[in-house]
């Protein structure tokens, strides 16, 4: 019980700081490596919350495939892959809303509660019932929306076009 | 399992679309604007996965979560795909990656 509460908080603290530092490092390189961090701090709540097919998950789409693919942008769009990003002030309108939306969430959220504080545990083989047989449809539409999109994707950077 | 009370779960995830709204609207760079989108998007599947772990025994709420959240998890990575596609035709047409500069829809 003290360790799952000593690992929230490490995870939490590592979660908000690497996706701050992801966004404010100036080179783009140590963003995409902050970024990689971050999707491996949220496996590691997937894990906490007895959610280890999530978790794997999130380590393979995002910890693996999206930070290549984010790490493969940058390397065709940089003439000196180490090059600094220019600076962009911060300015106080973005800073305010963001507090603004912490503040308001971060009270809703006190006010739910949770009747108990147990975490339920599904099996992979409850998880894959209900996607295969209950929720069938959703997996159909989510291959439905990828096939243009990956289609799309390939039509925006073919051969041949100017 | 016990102990973790949800409203720190819910907090962090609010604190992480903070940062990722943050990341929208004051970044020019598409890269970086592709992964502040990805923060925001993490916040809101690690609420479904959370809600759908804490509320397992309500019908309706606790398989459905973690459903909902591969199925997000899907399309972030489809959107992230289609995101990279648009930055180097964006690269390409105009030499930079600065959304500032992306004034015309046709890449």
């Amino acid at each position: 019980m003290i360790l799952e509460v000593l690992a929230f908080f490490v995870l939490a603290i590592t979660a908000a700081v690497t996706a701050l530092a992801a966004l404010l490092v100036r080179e783009l390189v140590h963003t995409i490596i902050w970024v990689a961090a971050f999707f491996v701090s949220l496996a590691g709540f997937y894990f906490l919350v007895s959610a280890p097919f999530l978790g794997a998950l999130q380590l393979g789409v995002y910890a693996g495939a999206v930070t290549i693919l984010l790490l493969f942008g940058v390397m065709v769009t940089r003439k000196r892959i180490f090059a600094h990003e220019a600076a962009t002030g911060l300015g106080p309108a973005p800073v305010a809303l963001a507090l603004l939306i912490v503040v308001v969430l971060a009270t809703a959220a006190s006010t739910i509660s949770s009747s108990t504080n147990q975490v339920y545990g599904f099996t992979i083989s409850a998880l894959s019932t209900a996607l295969f047989n209950q929720y069938g449809a959703w997996l159909l539409l989510l291959g439905l929306v990828m096939l243009p999109a990956l289609a799309g994707a390939i039509y925006l950077v073919r051969e041949g076009r100017e | 399992m016990t102990g973790l009370p949800l409203a720190g779960f819910l907090a962090l995830s609010a604190v992480l679309l903070g940062i990722g709204i943050f990341g929208i609207l004051t970044r020019r760079n598409f890269i970086l604007l592709l992964i502040a989108i990805e923060v925001a998007m993490n916040s809101a599947i690690l609420n479904f996965v959370v809600f759908g772990a804490y509320w397992g025994g309500v019908p309706g709420y606790g398989i459905e979560g973690q459903s909902v959240a591969v199925v997000l998890i899907g399309l972030a990575a489809t959107e992230v795909a289609v995101g990279l596609a648009i930055v180097l035709a964006l690269n390409r047409l105009r030499g930079s990656i600065n959304v500032a500069e992306a004034t015309v829809l046709k890449l």
